[in-house]
């Protein structure tokens, strides 16, 4: 794959450059802020920008520069980096783009796999989103909303949290060892008990669902 | 007359130690880590490298205990000073706060920006008493608006013995608190300049 990154921690970009080499990525080009990076892929097709949240243009230079490379050229996959997994971040990635977007911790793509795992899901469309961050939305919904999750099954919340991870119907039954079919089912059983919209046939929209519905409040400050 | 314990006035020394706490955050994220972060990716370019399934899966682990240590110095960081109080204001820093809390809890925010030290104070004893907040709590609003020269902080649906740290705060920061008839909202005005 062909990727491009910005981040303005030397040690931690260089790093990341050999990682992404080790994996068998094209780096086309490696910048230290979000006016680089920009400037770097009006000239050079990539298939994923890889940016830092917390760089310059400060206070957060990637989720500016994300926008600008939105508008400019839409088929770019954004994975954003972070050294902090939280949902306000979320919501402003969610903003700039729900499809072909990712959010992960740094020390969380430190492998070839999952690394390469990442690019690939952004890269064919999905939102790809921290586990850990995933996890935590899950297991502490906003107060009035841990009711409902606590009737979902163990398997249902399984499910819950692989949806918030972003993963497609496959992709939850590749983790959980059952069938798409399977997948289904619980998800179905899940929007039921949640009282959720079941339009589970567009992915993005049901990532949404689901993460507004475990956020529960909006950015409207 | 004894002397006022709590100066009506926020003294020089105070608003530095807020920005000091700003810049120790800052130091936390730039520096140890960045560095363990970096180590993560390092370890996982070893484990590409090596042949041995068994190393691999060591190298996993300590991985993880990397996570677990970066974790820890969030936790500290936090501590010390929001990095979303920083870059985004008291909204979605308390916002965060309340996404933790063991009940509903409202933030109804303004986009206006207060300063380090206002914000910073403000911020931990709000924290402090969302985080007090029992399982099973009723619902609890913060509103945050600037009226004048003044923020003005209105919390409902806290129990009212537990609104002592707020009030502290908003004296100590040369403001007052009201506390409505039925106890349940406490409105506490902090002159902002």
């Amino acid at each position: 794959m062909r990727v491009a990154l910005a981040e303005d921690g030397a040690l931690f970009r260089e790093g990341l450059q050999m990682l992404l080499e080790a994996a068998g990525h094209e780096i086309v080009g490696s910048v230290a802020d979000g006016d680089a990076i920009v400037r770097l892929l009006a000239t050079e097709p990539v298939d994923v920008a890889i940016l830092d949240i917390r760089m310059p243009p400060e206070p957060d230079g990637g989720l500016t520069a994300a926008e600008r490379l939105r508008a400019l050229h839409p088929d770019i996959g954004l994975l954003f980096l972070s050294h902090y997994a939280e949902s306000h971040y979320l919501m402003r990635i969610l903003g700039i783009g729900t499809e072909r977007v990712g959010y992960r911790l740094k020390e969380k793509v430190g492998s070839v796999d999952v690394l390469s795992d990442t690019l690939a899901r952004i890269d064919s469309g999905e939102i790809v989103i921290e586990p850990v961050l995933a996890k935590r939305l899950v297991e502490k919904p906003q107060g009035d909303r841990k009711g409902l999750i606590a009737a979902l099954s163990e398997r249902e919340v399984d499910v819950l949290r692989l949806m918030a991870e972003g993963r497609s119907n496959n992709g939850i039954a590749g983790q959980l060892f059952v069938t798409p079919k399977a997948v289904e089912k619980h998800i179905a059983s899940i929007f039921d008990k949640l009282g959720l919209q079941a339009d589970t046939a567009a992915h993005h929209r049901r990532v949404l669902a689901v993460l507004t519905y475990l956020r529960a409040q909006r950015e409207d400050g | 007359m004894a002397p006022d314990p709590l100066p009506a006035v926020l003294p020089g020394g105070a608003d530095d130690a807020w920005h000091q706490r700003m810049r120790l955050e800052r130091e936390l994220h730039d520096g140890p880590a960045l560095r363990l972060s970096a180590l993560a990716l390092r370890l996982g370019l070893l484990s590409h490298r090596c042949q041995d399934p068994t190393l691999a899966e060591g190298i996993g682990e300590v991985q993880d205990e990397l996570h677990a240590v970066l974790e820890e110095l969030r936790n500290l960081a936090g501590k010390l000073y929001p990095p979303l109080l920083d870059e985004a204001g008291l909204g979605p820093a308390l916002r965060q706060v309340a996404e933790h809390a063991d009940a509903p809890v409202a933030i109804v925010d303004t986009s206006e920006r207060f300063g380090p030290a206002l914000e910073g104070a403000t911020y931990f004893a709000v924290a402090e008493c969302l985080a007090a907040l029992p399982v099973g709590a009723p619902a609890v609003e913060v509103a945050i608006s600037r009226e004048g020269d003044e923020l003005v902080l209105a919390v409902t649906g806290l129990e009212p013995g537990s609104t002592g740290r707020l009030q502290e705060t908003a004296r100590s920061l040369g403001g007052r608190t009201d506390v409505g008839p039925s106890g349940s909202v406490v409105t506490a005005r902090i002159p902002c300049a």
